[in-house]
């Protein structure tokens, strides 16, 4: 009988078997940032819950027993044709310049986003030209280990649709990076993955230029472990971002969204809206740091977390933290957890509505305001029926 | 349409109602007034079906049917009203959507079919007009930020919509101004018929100059110690709780 030392790192060996077929391969810069990821991956390990920033969201017990990660297949590929110019680079070829000074430059920082960069086997990279306003959004699925690159230049304004596809018992870890050029805009809105026993990571840094603006929307039903890392640095004078998100989330579920806003530069502003309601045996998690550096004046950002739980066995984190640098700062911050208001139960129960059908509506006002973030009134409608699914997943166990 | 007798509740452990008797019939007009912290607001909530308002002992017979195991919505869609003495702010839910969905649910436990969101519209304003509620206060959260006499008036304009068989009006003259008082008795009045009952809590002579009760019940203590006609609301408001207490004792 023979033995194997158990590999305490799988995305190690995933990089020794693959590493000669990695798309772009062979080009010198690339194959440079690549061994770079592999080694922070190889030094920090996998994340798990004494590592402070994963207390919540322990992905070393969720990998164990499961698939192999790297058998997952990687697909990272636009359902729709592009317009107006955008460029789509799929690491056939040399790099133009454009994917050279910004693949694996800012999204580089912790295990998972080295680990996506490092064993990606399906990466996409996208130029939006100065000043284009493609009317439809670009939308963007994957699984697997998957890289994006998104670069809008000055004046463009684009919406990014990005929905996880991976299959039951999948293994995702997206990592995307995005730069804003000045006065850019993208709206990005991410949806749920719909397999319950996936593992789907994200890991999402932005880097917003002067009056440039990103916004945001993550709707969450959660999987057996997913987790939403976003880092944005409001680098330029006037920089924007605003970003909302809900999670709904049934018997079973983790949904984790972790942010890192950096006001970087005098006058940049940032709101964060996050919503999430847990049912059965679930686990809603938010950590939201905001960071104003030094010569960040007149920065102004607020941040509000709420979460609502539906029974005993549900439980919702909400972390915001705040480190201040600068003079003359607006910051505002809160974070509550509660049940359903019982005065407003009775006061509809009072009216005629059934419990259940109060319930509902008061679940709905309590997400109304974080998903009517959302800009665009067809996006919008589309995220509010996944949401109404959810709400009747999420209610259905018994608390 | 209404019989209370013996009528024990206690809330959160505590007895508040001990041994209530009061008997409403159709088309009358009936105020309660007494202390405070004598159980008025009780007996309203438990008429309305309030969780966590227990019925130790008693009977509650509203046309025929004992109330006490039906749940509030169920009461609801049976026609009885409760005009709130604090009206609950929900925010996220619009008013104008508020009324749809409570009069759909009132209309479906009754096998009625929904009103559309125009019907509903058409039926507010004409109702809202004639309390003085404007169409803008219709699209915001409800209650949320309306004041105290809005959020009264509001609850008004919910008893008109609804038309119950039979309504229960909490303290809703405490907040309103002169004009708005004599508003809500009108769209009071208006309601009054031959099937519907009313039970009006105030603590003041005034409102009932506007709304001319059959009985007046002096509560004190979860019980009522003095019944009267329309006289004894201004007898109470000569001689004050203390006497009148004193003399039923
Ligand atoms: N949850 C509770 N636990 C214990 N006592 C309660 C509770 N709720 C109400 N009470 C008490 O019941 C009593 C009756 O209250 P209620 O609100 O019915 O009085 P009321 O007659 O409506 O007074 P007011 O004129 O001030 O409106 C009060 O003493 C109150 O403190
Ligand atoms: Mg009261």
């Amino acid at each position: 009988m023979t033995t194997r030392a158990a590999s305490p790192n799988p995305f190690l060996e995933d990089f020794a078997a693959h590493a000669a077929e990695l798309p772009g391969v062979g080009q010198p810069w690339l194959d440079a940032r690549r061994a770079d990821a592999i080694k922070l991956v190889r030094a920090q390990g996998i994340p798990h819950r004494r590592i402070e920033d994963w207390k919540y969201t322990d992905l070393r017990s969720a990998l164990e027993g499961t698939n192999d990660p790297g058998k997952a297949p990687s697909v990272a590929r636009l359902r729709n044709a592009v317009e107006q110019g955008i460029e789509v680079f799929e690491f056939k070829g040399d790099a133009p310049k454009w994917v050279v000074d910004g693949f694996g430059v800012i999204g580089i920082d912790g295990t998972m986003s080295a680990a996506s960069f490092a064993l990606a086997q399906s990466t996409i990279a996208l130029h939006v030209p100065a000043n284009a306003k493609p009317a439809k959004p670009l939308e963007y699925e994957f699984s697997g280990q998957t890289r994006l690159l998104i670069v809008v230049e000055a004046g463009a304004a684009v919406t990014l649709l990005e929905t996880p596809i991976g299959g039951d018992d999948s293994f995702s870890n997206a990592g995307i990076e995005i730069v804003l050029y000045e006065g850019a805009k993208l709206n990005h809105i991410r949806t749920a993955s719909n397999a319950a026993s996936a593992i789907v990571l994200e890991d999402l840094t932005v880097q917003v230029a002067s009056a440039a603006q990103y916004r945001a929307h993550f709707m969450s039903t959660g999987t057996k472990l997913s987790r939403t890392e976003l880092h944005v640095t409001l680098e330029g004078k006037g920089a924007e971002a605003h970003v909302s998100g809900v999670s709904v989330l049934g018997d079973g579920r983790h949904a984790d969204v972790t942010t890192h806003i950096v006001h970087a530069a005098a006058d940049t502003r940032s709101t964060q809206l996050f919503k999430d309601i847990a049912g059965g045996h679930s686990r809603g998690v938010y950590q939201g740091k905001i960071t104003v550096a030094e010569g960040a004046d007149g920065s102004d950002s607020r941040q509000t977390a709420k979460g609502l739980l539906l029974g005993v066995h549900a439980e919702i984190d909400l972390k915001p933290e705040l480190e201040i640098y600068a003079d003359d700062v607006k910051c505002a911050h809160g974070a509550a957890v509660g049940d359903l208001d019982v005065e407003s139960l009775f006061y509809l129960g009072s009216r005629g509505i059934p419990e259940a059908e109060a319930r509902a509506l008061l679940m709905r006002a309590f997400l109304g305001d974080a998903v009517d973030e959302i800009e665009n009134a067809d996006i919008r409608a589309s995220v509010w029926s996944k949401v109404e699914a959810a709400l009747a997943k999420a209610t259905e166990a018994k608390p | 349409m209404l019989e209370i007798k013996d009528l024990h509740v206690s809330v959160g452990g505590k007895e508040i109602l001990k041994g209530l008797n009061l008997s409403i019939g159709a088309g009358e007009v009936h105020a309660i007034m007494g202390p405070n912290g004598s159980g008025k607001s009780t007996l309203s909530y438990t008429l309305a079906g309030r969780v966590g308002y227990d019925v130790t002992g008693g009977s509650i017979i509203y046309k025929g049917e004992d109330l006490t195991a039906l749940p509030t919505d169920a009461r609801a869609a049976k026609g009885i009203f409760l005009a709130m003495q604090y009206p609950v702010e929900i925010p996220g839910v619009t008013t104008i959507n508020f009324f749809k969905t409570a009069l759909n649910s009132q209309r479906r436990a009754r096998g009625e079919s929904d009103l559309d969101a125009v019907s509903v519209l058409r039926l507010v304003r004409g109702k809202a007009a004639a309390l003085k509620v404007p169409e803008e206060m219709l699209k915001r959260a409800l209650n949320v930020g309306f004041s105290g006499g809005e959020k009264k008036r509001l609850e008004i304009l919910q008893m008109a919509l609804f038309e119950p068989s039979l309504a229960i009006l909490d303290e809703t003259d405490s907040g309103l101004d002169i004009d708005a008082l004599k508003l809500v008795a009108d769209g009071v009045n208006a309601l009054r018929a031959p099937d519907r009952a009313m039970l009006v809590i105030t603590h003041y002579q005034r409102l009932l100059n506007y709304i001319v009760p059959d009985r007046v019940h002096v509560l004190s203590a979860g019980r009522i110690i003095k019944d009267g006609g329309k006289e004894l609301a201004h007898e109470l408001e000569a001689k004050g709780y203390e006497q009148i207490i004193k003399d039923a004792a």
